[in-house]
């Protein structure tokens, strides 16, 4: 038996007679504890068909032109002269695009009718500030300049009943805006190893983390004598404390069993990109109820020597999702999952005289799954190369129709109350 | 005077109320980011009265006006330059390439500025001789939110920082227009791209909103009207300027009122509605008592700072002094900032010399660098700070503290028996009265002998213990 589990059956009774309110999470997840990969024990209360998104996000502002390269447009070949991909150097899509040559993996799934690739997405009046251009991205409300929530926090909000702290999860030191709700914060964590208490005496931690059973208190001998010998926090307080600690040492026991446990054929590529998708592989298949998963690829803003230093993401990023998505095949988990890719903007057409690019506008995003509609495989015009916005691409397609499609056909859950207004849903996902 | 509400009268007035080491160690946490034995003592010593009053001397000036010295010192980071003017000539003469990079030069050396300022400012809390400026400082960057988050100068945020200890228990009305006029603000709330032709709204928006009335006491034509007063108020990259051909100077009607009224007035009327008071004095209360604020008290608060015209000192001298800040309910009920947390840990455990620049990564994980709020709203606080992820960092933040070399643990300060020990530092870290299981716990885990290493584990153990997250 765990130690886990043998403390909370211990002291259940005690739990129940101060009144404390047992998460009702624990009161699964600690039943389950047994065996964390005993699937159809975890599962039992999340449903073990819930769907689940996985969010790649490109920090820094992808070059997209050199991603899903028009490698027969004459203007790209005119505005980049040294960073240009020619049709031999790319996987071709069709008579105009292909992808970079180091996504193979990502050819492959879209060869089988697992990708989609969603050409001159944007927003109206784009921003060339990472920072508010991704605030925007996230929040999912360019109109608004100050917004505290983002797209899933709102999702989580208005769909998750509970506290269950497993529904998002983080795979980063601090939690982006798209994760934040009103109600609800994600687990957050830079490595499943990090998410745990790292004292010496566990023993003596968790005992100290438990609803206190004494109501007597001792009064400190330094305290003054007029101190009373009575508890002063407040109840309400300490008990929350003491559920949330509760709650994290459960869900840190099996995160990290579902994580060290983890055995996989696939070879993930080095980095905090490729461990955070083997986390979360081991996550989806050790079973936990989370609906969103977030990884961040950075090093994309390529404002100088972009040659090789983009080749370089872009192989990262290949070998990271083509390995999830073996892993998740092996797994028989992947009707479950659905995976999107974006950046927080393109890159200027044109390329600039140190050999790399500034911050731009529109630019592609990508879908991954076995739900993507077999028409899908490419949605959305190519913007024009020469008729630009100040240089840049403008952009077809607004990212809330595609935020708009992900909620409702895959979440299943209403798109407005999240998007503050209806956007219609493209017709990516299979009906 | 308007009548005080009897929430407000002095602690102590009544029979019962009993100026005591743990009220004294109370007003410490909340008045300043902690204090530590000696600190409590003095405190205890001097009285409730005398305790505040001392706390409250302080010169309503910046550092630099105090010590020339005393800032933070950015003279380490190179390629830097300090005004416009500086950053003008290093420009000068350099082709389009050279600006590239100079200009990604001059932002990394920014980043690196604006943590050297955020390190100094932490320290100054812990060590600095005015600790409830620097915590009504650091209240006021929550408040008046500006953030560094998106590339902001940090010469503008250390003159912001500057304006918030200058004003920090000074006159509101002041300071506000202090605030309006804060380069780094109108750079914030997009108030450089408010102009005649194009009015933008963001910085009249949450003047109203955050800073001073509270959603529900303006309307959306007021937040128009209140814009175009602001159109032309700009910064230069260095300091404050009136753009007169962008500013509109036509009639506005505003909060009921109608004049030809730019900025100033617009405060002005403002800081004349009568819930401007109640709402200051509820973002005080939430601050500094609980995150319950009672409408009577605060309504009763408010009319006080309208009474003295605004004057910030005595209203928080009758907020501290207030028998609902020291009511047992009030005791420990707080969650603490992760400011707080380590600020006050650094301050308990003599951390004098400790570098916060380190714990840079914890701050962030824990949800609360300085100079970088989230958004306008600034930092949401109480129950917020918790989640299963942010707990573990705190506690494992407060243990690689309290593994620091620099951390004062000593065997013999007159606490030999195991449960001495475990006493005083209950008394020095937690403060108040724990449970009695809490506390045979810590003296099991102290063993029969007590070592320095011994010690440090017990102390790890109360750092980590619930209790310890709340002041």
């Amino acid at each position: 038996m765990t130690h886990t589990r043998r403390l909370f059956l211990q002291r259940g009774l005690a739990l129940v007679s101060v009144g404390v309110t047992v998460p009702t999470f624990l009161d699964s997840t600690v039943m389950a504890m047994e065996d964390p990969l005993d699937v159809k024990r975890t599962q039992r209360e999340s449903g073990k068909d819930g769907p689940i998104l996985v969010v790649v996000q490109m920090s820094g502002g992808n070059d997209g032109l050199s991603m899903v390269v028009p490698y027969a447009d004459d203007a790209y070949h005119r505005a980049r002269p040294t960073l240009a991909h020619g049709p031999k150097d790319v996987l071709k899509l069709n008579e105009y695009v292909g992808l970079n040559q180091n996504l193979t993996g990502i050819k492959g799934l879209y060869d089988s009718g697992m990708a989609s690739v969603l050409q001159g997405v944007g927003y109206p009046n784009p921003n060339r500030s990472h920072f508010r251009s991704m605030d925007i991205w996230q929040s999912g409300i360019p109109e608004k300049e100050m917004v505290t929530s983002g797209w899933l926090g709102r999702f989580f909000d208005n769909t998750c009943a509970g506290e269950d702290p497993h529904q998002g999860v983080v795979l980063g030191e601090s939690t982006p805006l798209a994760m934040k709700g009103e109600k609800t914060t994600p687990l957050a964590f830079d490595k499943p190893g990090n998410y745990r208490y790292k004292g010496r005496d566990a023993g003596s931690y968790t005992s100290l983390n438990q609803p206190s059973e004494s109501s007597p208190t001792t009064k400190p001998a330094a305290m003054a004598k007029a101190a009373p010998a009575k508890l002063i926090t407040p109840d309400s307080q300490l008990s929350f404390l003491t559920r949330t600690a509760m709650d994290a040492r459960v869900s840190s026991d099996k995160v990290l069993s579902i994580v060290n446990g983890y055995q996989t054929a696939q070879s993930y590529p080095n980095g905090s990109f490729g461990e955070g998708l083997r986390t979360v592989a081991a996550m989806i298949r050790g079973g936990l109820p989370t609906k969103v998963y977030y990884v961040s690829l950075g090093g994309f803003d390529t404002h100088a020597g972009q040659e090789g230093r983009h080749d370089r993401l872009m192989k990262d990023l290949d070998q990271g999702v083509a390995a999830f998505w073996k892993d998740m095949k092996e797994q028989k988990n992947e009707q479950r999952v659905t995976m999107m890719a974006f950046s927080e903007f393109g890159r200027r057409v044109a390329q600039n005289a140190s050999g790399g690019t500034d911050h731009g506008a529109a630019a592609p995003m990508f879908l991954f799954g076995p739900s993507i509609a077999k028409k899908a495989g490419i949605v959305g015009r190519h913007p024009s190369l020469t008729d630009l916005d100040q240089g840049d691409l403008k952009y077809g397609l607004d990212f809330r129709n595609v935020y708009a499609s992900i909620l409702q056909e895959w979440l299943k859950t209403p798109s407005k109350p999240v998007l503050g207004r209806q956007f219609e849903p493209l017709p990516i996902f299979k009906a | 005077m308007a009548k005080l509400h009897p929430m407000l009268e002095p602690f102590g007035s009544a029979p019962g109320e009993t100026w005591d080491r743990m009220h004294a160690a109370h007003l410490l946490n909340r008045a300043t980011f902690g204090g530590n034995d000696a600190d409590v003592a003095e405190a205890y010593a001097l009285g409730a009265v005398g305790a505040i009053d001392k706390l409250l001397d302080f010169p309503d000036a910046p550092v630099e006006e105090i010590s020339q010295t005393a800032g933070p010192d950015l003279s380490g980071i190179t390629d830097y330059p300090k005004t416009a003017a500086d950053r003008r000539q290093l420009f000068q003469g350099k082709t389009e390439e050279e600006k590239k990079v100079l200009q990604q030069q001059i932002q990394q050396a920014n980043n690196e500025a604006v943590r050297e300022v955020a390190g100094w400012w932490m320290r100054r809390m812990a060590t600095g001789p005015y600790p409830l400026q620097e915590k009504l400082a650091f209240f006021w960057h929550g408040h008046f939110t500006t953030s560094a988050r998106d590339e902001r100068s940090a010469w503008l945020m250390w003159g912001q920082n500057e304006t918030l200890r200058t004003y920090a228990a000074g006159n509101f009305a002041k300071f506000a227009k202090a605030m309006a006029h804060d380069p780094a603000m109108l750079d914030y709330l997009n108030n450089q791209q408010n102009k005649k032709a194009h009015p933008n709204e963001n910085f009249a928006r949450e003047l109203m909103e955050l800073f001073t009335l509270g959603i529900g006491n303006y309307t959306e034509n007021d937040v128009k009207e209140g814009a175009r007063a602001f159109t032309g108020w700009a910064h230069n990259g260095e300091e404050y300027v009136f753009r007169k051909f962008d500013h509109d100077d036509g009639d506005k009607t505003f909060l009921g009122r109608r004049g030809k009224f730019d900025g100033t007035d617009v405060v002005d009327i403002i800081l004349q509605q009568p819930v401007c008071g109640a709402y200051i004095a509820s973002r005080l209360w939430c601050n500094f008592v609980n995150e319950d604020p009672d409408p009577a008290i605060c309504q009763s608060l408010g009319q006080q700072l309208r009474d003295n015209n605004y004057e910030l000192r005595p209203v928080i001298r009758i907020l501290l002094s207030s028998r609902a800040f020291h009511s047992d309910q009030n005791l420990g009920g707080l969650i603490k900032s992760p400011v707080q947390l380590i600020v006050g840990l650094a301050r308990q455990m003599g951390l004098d010399d400790m570098r916060f620049g380190k714990l840079r990564d914890s701050l962030k994980q824990m949800g609360q660098e300085p100079l970088m709020p989230p958004n306008v709203k600034g930092w949401p606080g109480g129950r917020q700070w918790i989640n299963t992820s942010t707990l573990f960092v705190r506690q494992n933040t407060a243990l690689q503290m309290i593994a620091e070399r620099g951390a004062k643990i000593r065997r013999n300060d007159g606490a030999n028996r195991p449960d001495e020990a475990v006493d005083a530092w209950l008394a020095r870290l937690i403060q108040r009265p724990v449970a009695a299981d809490r506390r045979d716990i810590l003296v099991k885990a102290l063993g029969n002998r007590v070592t320095d290493d011994s010690l440090r584990g017990m102390i790890g153990l109360i750092v980590s213990m619930p209790e310890f997250q709340l002041c």
